[in-house]
Formats: structure tokens, C-alpha cells, sequence
């Protein structure tokens, strides 16, 4: 007669349900786990496009004096400032902000914060490098000494600097879904597969921005690039959904809070806005849509789909980092 | 700590001295009360609880913190070094028993077991005030007879060890009261 048995708790505690400030991580989070999944996308699309290049000359037209298509370049930029954005809004959540010194004075192997702060220091001089060796002949322009310095020293080996990028670029892109699954107290987040999730969610995040950006003769690659990496961030999300619902009780609860869930969030629910923004309007719309651009049919306003799959990667990490601390602790 | 639930009346004494104790702001809680009721009736059970940091011996807040704040003392309770602390909340989040939470004055708080109270040689705060006895400052490593004896021949557990964090809490459970 189990099924007519009760199990009631009444707590004391202060919680985030009744409380909202204790919440763990608000909207700051989701946003900066967005911005660098795109900046760790641009900068892996990116170099991947200067090695094809200069290596297969695959690719768009370069622009002279060794600089690469528009869109390379605009995308190069774009990466450490997306990133540098990203930081700020990680900064602005901590409690102490003036504290951020502390990350720096100790290197915790086995805390992610710990390793993620000095990924994303490690970041930047590389990129920013790339950033400025695309764009040479209109840094030359200024005439500044000591940049011109820096371009003279390192314009022969852009293929390297980018290809070291590419490793960079995935090391972020996967971090930012690390960053979540190492935490095994919450059961939606404790999947390893969620740092792929991230890394596939963030590169058709930024050949989405690229897209938008690129000239009329060079959208065709980056809608490739989109459509095949929206085809596999809908396995792998079909992966991490499938491996919460067959796993056990815990993080099975936690997967139909997300799939399921009723709980509100900006006036939807969780389901609503997992499968009809995320997976709907931001993965398999756009992925149809692009799909019959390249058939060759007509779609009025192409600027649509990319603006589709942006949304639905922003939407991604806040469902994922609120249905994670609005279902219960590890049981 | 041993926390005997057969003699606890969630009185919540425990919760309002330790906030009295430790400045605990308004709206947080270093400690807190559970009342777990089941069964089927007219079989049905109660336990009350007083519950708090575990101190885990394979803490995750410690082994997340990206700044060595959250460390183990000498005593081997876990501790917060405030000015190490960045208010990042990874602590929080790998926390299994939602034990912490952000102080207004931006740092992550939670029970520190009354260290301060500890090395005066005195009992914690929540131990001093309960009505009851049920909450017992034990040291495991030189256990009392009194301790012992308490212990002896109940069903003692820890909460969430499969989460394989090693607390230092052991409650009585409530199941050991006659006719339970």
C-alpha cells in the first residue's frame, strides 16, 4: 500500500523559493556562458577559416595584403570583445567584485572557477593578436609604433597563431558547459556531455553573428557552417536529453523539470521554451530554412534564421543554469 | 555533532541563538529546522530535526572554491576566510545540503560550527540553548563514554552519504523511539 503513504518535510530553511535573492547565479551567469560560448565559437571558426585559407585555399577571397574576407575579420574582433563583455557580467555576480584579485594568487586544479579564470586570462593575448593581424593593413593605417612592431614580428605566422586558436576556441567553448557539469549537487547540470553541448551551441551561435555580418559573396559558407552545426547540437542536445531521462531518479527528475517543467520563466514555461524556442524556433526552423536557401529557394527575409539560432543559444544556458537550481539538490 | 531526533520538538531555540550568536542578517539562516512526517495512517511516523553545515570531510565547497576561502581548519571543520572570499557562489552550487548562502555584506556564509565559541572552551550556540539535549557537540576522533552510550545500539545515519562527501553529522533517527 505504498501508494497511498505520505512523506511530508517542512524546513525551516530560508530558500530560494520563497526568498529569490538566494538564488545562486541569476542572469548574469546565463549571459556570460552565452557570450563565451560565441566568442569561443567566432574564434574557432575563424582560425579554421585562415588555415583553409592559406593551407587549401578554401574559402572567400582574401582582401589583399594577406587579410582575409570581411567577415574573418569583423569576427576576429568581435571574439575577445564578446568575451571581454562576457567578463563583465561575470565580474558584476560576484558578491565582492573588488575581491576578483583572489582568483589570481592560487591555481585550484580542481576547482573549475579556478581553471576557468585563467582560461579566460589565457585567452586573450592570442586572440587579440589574430584580432590585429587580420586587420594589419588598417592598423598600419594609424601609423602607432609599437603595434606596428608587434605586426612586423608576428605577420608570418598567422596560420600558427590561428591554428593554436582553434584549440583555444574549443577550450572555451567546452569550458563554459564544464563549468556546470562538475557540479554534482545539481542533478540537471551533472552531465559531461553538456560541455559539448555548449561548445556545438556556441560555434552555430557565431557562424549564426558571422552570417549576419558577412558580405552577400561569403554568407554561403557560414550558412554551411550553421546549418551543419545546428544538425549537431540537435544530436548532442538529443544525447543530453536522453541521458538524463534514462538515468536515475535524481537527474531523470531533473530532466522532465526542464522538458516538462511548468514553472514560469517570463511568463513561459520551462517546456514551452525548451521545445518551442530552443528546439523548434532555434534549431530546427533555422535549420530548415537554411536548408532550403542552399536548394536555392527564395526566402525573403534571410536575416530571420540567424536571428532564430542566436536567440534560441541565449535561451539555452538561461533554461539550463534556472532549471538546474530550481530543481532540488542531489538526493 | 550527534543530533538525537527522538528528543527534538522543533522548538527552532537552535535557529534564533545561533542568528542571535553569529549577526545572522535578517532573511538567512545558518541553521535551520525540518519536521519529516510519513506512513500511512493510523501507522504514521515524525521526525524533527535541527540541521546546518555538515562539515564534510570530502567537502565540495572546498574542493570547488576557485581561492582557498572555503578551507579546512585545523579542527577539521570547514571554514570561510572572508577575505579571500569573491562571493562566486561555485560553493553554493556544490553544496548537497544547501548549507551556505550569500551574506549582504558580500561573502559566503554559513555555520562555522561557533569556531570563536569552540576555542573559548565553550558549546556552540545552537548546543548551549536547545531545551531538549538532543543536540550533542561530539568529537569523533575521542568519542565520551556519554557519547557512547547515546550511540549505543540506535540506528544512527548521516544525510546524503552516497553523495560520498563524508559529513561529520550523525543524526539519531527517530525510528529508534518506542512504539516508532
Amino acid at each position: 500500500m505504498l501508494a497511498t503513504a505520505v512523506n511530508e518535510i517542512v524546513s525551516t530553511k530560508i530558500n530560494p523559493n520563497v526568498v529569490p535573492h538566494l538564488h545562486i547565479w541569476e542572469w548574469h551567469i546565463p549571459l556570460y556562458l552565452f557570450l563565451g560560448g560565441l566568442a569561443g565559437g567566432l574564434l574557432v571558426i575563424t582560425s579554421i577559416m585562415i588555415v583553409l585559407k592559406r593551407k587549401f585555399g578554401i574559402g572567400p577571397r582574401d582582401q589583399g595584403d594577406g587579410c582575409p574576407c570581411l567577415a574573418v575579420r569583423i569576427g576576429s574582433v568581435l571574439s575577445p570583445t564578446l568575451l571581454g563583455i562576457g567578463m563583465l557580467f561575470l565580474f558584476l555576480d560576484l558578491a565582492h567584485p573588488l575581491y576578483v584579485w583572489a582568483f589570481y594568487t592560487t591555481i585550484q586544479p580542481t576547482s573549475p572557477m579556478s581553471a576557468g579564470s585563467w582560461i579566460l586570462i589565457a585567452f586573450f593575448p592570442l586572440a587579440i593578436l589574430q584580432a590585429m593581424l587580420v586587420n594589419k593593413r588598417q592598423l598600419r593605417g594609424f601609423n602607432i609604433e609599437p603595434i606596428n612592431k608587434v605586426i612586423d614580428w608576428t605577420e608570418n605566422h598567422m596560420t600558427i597563431v590561428a591554428l593554436v586558436n582553434a584549440h583555444i576556441g574549443v577550450g572555451i567553448g567546452i569550458y563554459t558547459g564544464i563549468l556546470l557539469s562538475f557540479f554534482s549537487a545539481r542533478p540537471l547540470w551533472s552531465s559531461s556531455i553538456l560541455g559539448m553541448l555548449f561548445l556545438v551551441s556556441g560555434i552555430s551561435s557565431a557562424a549564426a553573428l558571422m552570417l549576419l555580418l558577412a558580405p552577400e559573396d561569403e554568407k554561403p559558407v557560414y550558412s554551411m557552417i550553421d546549418a551543419n552545426a545546428i544538425w549537431i547540437e540537435l544530436m548532442t542536445v538529443g544525447l543530453f536529453v536522453l541521458g538524463g531521462l534514462t538515468g536515475s531518479a535524481n537527474t531523470h527528475g531533473a530532466m522532465m523539470h526542464l522538458i516538462t517543467g511548468d514553472i514560469n520563466l517570463a511568463g513561459m514555461s520551462y517546456m514551452f521554451w525548451f521545445w518551442g524556442i530552443f528546439i523548434a524556433s532555434g534549431l530546427v526552423v533555422p535549420l530548415l530554412l537554411e536548408f532550403l536557401e542552399a536548394a536555392g529557394v527564395h526566402i525573403r527575409f534571410p536575416n530571420v534564421a540567424p536571428v532564430m539560432v542566436l536567440f534560441g543559444g541565449l535561451i539555452l544556458r538561461f533554461l539550463i543554469v534556472f532549471a538546474g537550481q530550481t530543481y532540488h539538490t542531489f538526493m | 555533532m550527534v543530533i538525537d531526533t527522538r528528543v527534538c520538538v522543533g522548538c527552532s531555540a537552535c535557529v534564533y541563538a545561533c542568528k542571535q550568536e553569529n549577526n545572522v542578517p535578517e532573511g538567512y539562516c545558518r541553521d535551520w529546522v525540518v519536521q519529516e512526517s510519513g506512513g500511512e495512517y493510523p501507522k504514521l511516523t515524525m521526525e524533527n530535526r535541527s540541521e546546518r553545515c555538515q562539515h564534510c570531510e570530502n567537502a565540495p565547497c572546498v574542493t570547488y572554491c576557485p581561492t582557498r576561502a572555503s578551507h579546512y581548519a585545523e579542527d577539521g571543520t570547514v571554514q570561510i576566510n572572508r577575505s579571500l572570499c569573491t562571493g562566486c557562489k561555485a560553493c553554493m552550487a556544490a553544496c548537497p545540503y544547501d548549507a551556505r548562502y550569500v551574506h549582504p555584506e558580500g561573502y559566503v556564509d554559513k555555520c562555522s560550527l561557533c569556531k570563536h565559541r569552540i576555542e573559548q572552551g565553550l558549546e556552540t550556540a545552537c548546543v548551549s540553548i536547545c531545551p531538549t539535549g538532543s543536540l550533542n557537540l561530539v568529537d569523533f576522533n575521542n568519542m565520551d563514554e556519554k557519547t557512547k552510550e547515546l550511540l549505543k545500539g540506535k540506528i544512527v545515519y548521516r544525510q546524503k552519504e552516497h553523495a560520498g562527501t563524508e559529513p561529520s553529522l550523525q543524526w539519531i533517527s527517530a525510528s529508534n523511539k518506542p512504539g516508532a
